[in-house]
């Protein structure tokens, strides 16, 4: 996987310019490459530069002055050659020409206008498949294949299910009872609103090129596969299967790993994520703490989410850290402590008082209790924890070293 | 969208010396052409008029040796590529854009209000067009042909003559300089993250 580089090929990489298998390989490549990805992020940021490039107005007086031009040099030959040559027939014939093309430009631009869909099966928009069912694309059933444009909606019922191509990074299935819609589509970001429902994502694009807006939080892709639901009320619920998901809303953040979930609230954001091998009794009092503010049954729910956790668990005992309060943060520091004792570089006065530093060399000791990408590809120092971008980089460094 | 409105028939009359269809022509690329000619001038608005107007000029009284086996905006943007070529041998040198590196200052954008934040977008915006014009014609171009003109790999290299890997990499290596001097921009407030 390592013999050859993708560097040259990542501008053509973003534009599309590649076949469905050389961007396939180019991905594979990307994803357990950090060179590779290191230099994706410098182009993708130049791409993104070049992008707000404007297109500048020509002056009005321009076309006088080309006219005139034009004029003098040839008003005496070409037009008056072309005025004898022409009867009056072919002049009203190309002026009936003129009027049908813009007549259809006209339509054309109306129709895009005015239909909220937008132009379909352009280069901004994702081939959706039939799975089961009649699913819909605004209010056009899908018979087998269809186009799903920017800004359109993707609807299933209770017996229909489909399938959406996000480019060529990776798949969605969209379950039944599902409403999404295209918000992006562009070299560099890929964006659906998931308003209900539930799909499942398998994406093998360098991390942060997929995102998924929920009323509640945003679902930011690290190079994974997940399912993300909704519910009526827009609460949601990640489930990670492979690989890292950070969600994010109202400053909060949670990265959850593969054989985790997070739950998210309206109004809240993410809650905390947990591993789902985890009692039923640590999930709920789990959600007490994320989500009730009454400050007695949240200590209540503290003690008994504690006397569950095991030293997977610390986990979700790292992110609660600092979204409790001084007197629950004791309490949480005291029983990770017991599971797994900090580094002799972090102390409890600087955990305590959340100093950055030691949060994350805590986290890198931790992450050989959570079993998440095997204990060889941990990075081992606050160094090294720093020289990474994202928690995804954790299992692919050691894919880099092999 | 006038450019939609160019067909075959457009360019027929063109050819048959109808000077409203040339007008037509004209409205449809006029912007683009302008754009290019600026870019590739060194920000210089009167060499790029200049430019603009011989394209036109030479584009009407060439059109009739157009035979349509290329494509006619493949055709259109030679012309202006070997204008914006000569004239940039002819001047020998370029007027840079005035330096706004140091006016723009990213770290507050996140906490500047909507019509400050746009402010500041257009900051960045003349920031791209100073690094753009730093960057060596053969880089520049093809970022100017794929983002002003939105042509394809395959366009870039018929205009320029090249094979669509020197686009690739030359598209590569100027999308690299760009993020090098423009570094101080890869903040993610400014890009509504």
């Amino acid at each position: 996987m390592f013999s050859k580089h993708v560097t040259k090929d990542i501008s053509a990489y973003c534009h599309g310019e590649l076949s469905s298998e050389e961007s396939k390989r180019f991905a594979e490549h990307i994803i357990s490459c950090v060179r590779c990805r290191s230099k994706f992020e410098e182009i993708k940021l130049g791409i993104r530069l070049a992008e707000q490039l404007p297109t500048l107005t020509a002056p009005d007086s321009m076309w006088q002055e080309i006219e005139s031009a034009l004029g003098r040099a040839t008003q005496a030959s070409q037009v008056v050659s072309m005025r004898s040559a022409h009867s009056w027939r072919k002049q009203a014939a190309i002026a009936a020409a003129l009027l049908v093309v813009f007549g259809i430009g006209m339509l054309w631009f109306y129709k895009s206008r005015t239909d909220p869909r937008g132009p379909r099966g352009g280069p901004g928009s994702w081939l959706v498949t039939r799975l089961n069912g009649t699913p819909r694309i605004g209010d056009e059933h899908i018979a087998s294949r269809g186009q799903l444009g920017i800004g359109e909606w993707l609807e299933t019922d209770a017996h229909s299910r489909a399938q959406i191509a996000v480019g060529t990074i990776g798949n969605v299935d969209i379950d039944e009872n599902t409403r999404v819609r295209l918000v992006e589509t562009q070299p560099t970001e890929h964006r659906l609103e998931l308003e209900r429902g539930r799909m499942s994502a398998r994406i093998w694009a360098p991390p942060r090129l997929f995102f998924v807006n929920t009323p509640s939080a945003v679902a930011e892709d690290l190079g994974c596969a997940y399912t993300l639901s909704v519910d009526d009320k827009g609460d949601g619920r990640l489930s990670v299967t492979s690989g890292w998901v950070a969600l994010q809303a109202n400053e909060r953040e949670s990265m959850v790993p593969e054989g985790a979930s997070c739950e998210t609230k309206l109004g809240t954001g993410p809650g905390t994520p947990y591993f789902d091998d985890s009692s039923l009794e640590f999930q709920r009092a789990l959600k007490t703490i994320d989500f009730d503010k009454n400050p007695a049954t949240r200590a209540e729910a503290l003690e008994s989410m504690l006397s569950q956790s095991r030293a997977r668990d610390t986990l979700t005992l790292w992110h609660l850290l600092p979204r409790v309060n001084e007197t629950e943060r004791v309490r949480v520091f005291e029983k990770m402590q017991t599971l797994t004792p900090p580094p002799s570089s972090v102390t409890r006065e600087g955990v305590l008082n959340l100093d950055e530093k030691m949060l994350d060399e805590w986290r890198s000791t931790l992450q050989a209790s959570w079993g998440v990408g095997g204990s060889k590809g941990i990075p081992k120092s606050a160094t090294e924890w720093k020289s990474l971008k994202s928690w995804s980089d954790l299992k692919l460094r050691d894919a880099e070293k092999k | 969208m006038a450019e939609q409105l160019i067909n075959g028939q457009v360019i027929e009359a063109c050819q048959q010396g109808d000077r409203d269809a040339f007008q037509r022509l004209f409205e449809a690329y006029k912007d683009k052409v302008f754009s290019i000619a600026v870019y590739s001038s060194g920000g210089d608005r009167a060499v790029a008029e200049d430019v603009t107007q011989q394209v036109f000029l030479k584009l009407f009284t060439a059109i009739r040796q157009f035979r349509g086996d290329s494509e006619f905006t493949t055709w259109l943007y030679r012309l202006v590529v070997n204008a914006c070529l000569d004239e940039r041998r002819r001047r020998r040198r370029l007027l840079p854009f005035e330096s706004t590196q140091t006016t723009v200052a990213m770290s507050s954008v996140s906490d500047k209000k909507p019509q400050e934040r746009h402010y500041a977008r257009l900051e960045v915006s003349e920031a791209v067009r100073g690094a753009i014009n730093e960057l060596k014609p053969k880089f520049r171009l093809p970022i100017l042909l794929k983002y002003i003109e939105g042509l394809s790999y395959e366009e870039i290299a018929e205009v320029m003559g090249c094979s669509k890997g020197t686009v690739a990499s030359r598209l590569n290596r100027g999308h690299s300089q760009l993020a090098k001097r423009l570094s101080h921009l890869n903040n993610p407030a400014l890009w509504g993250e």
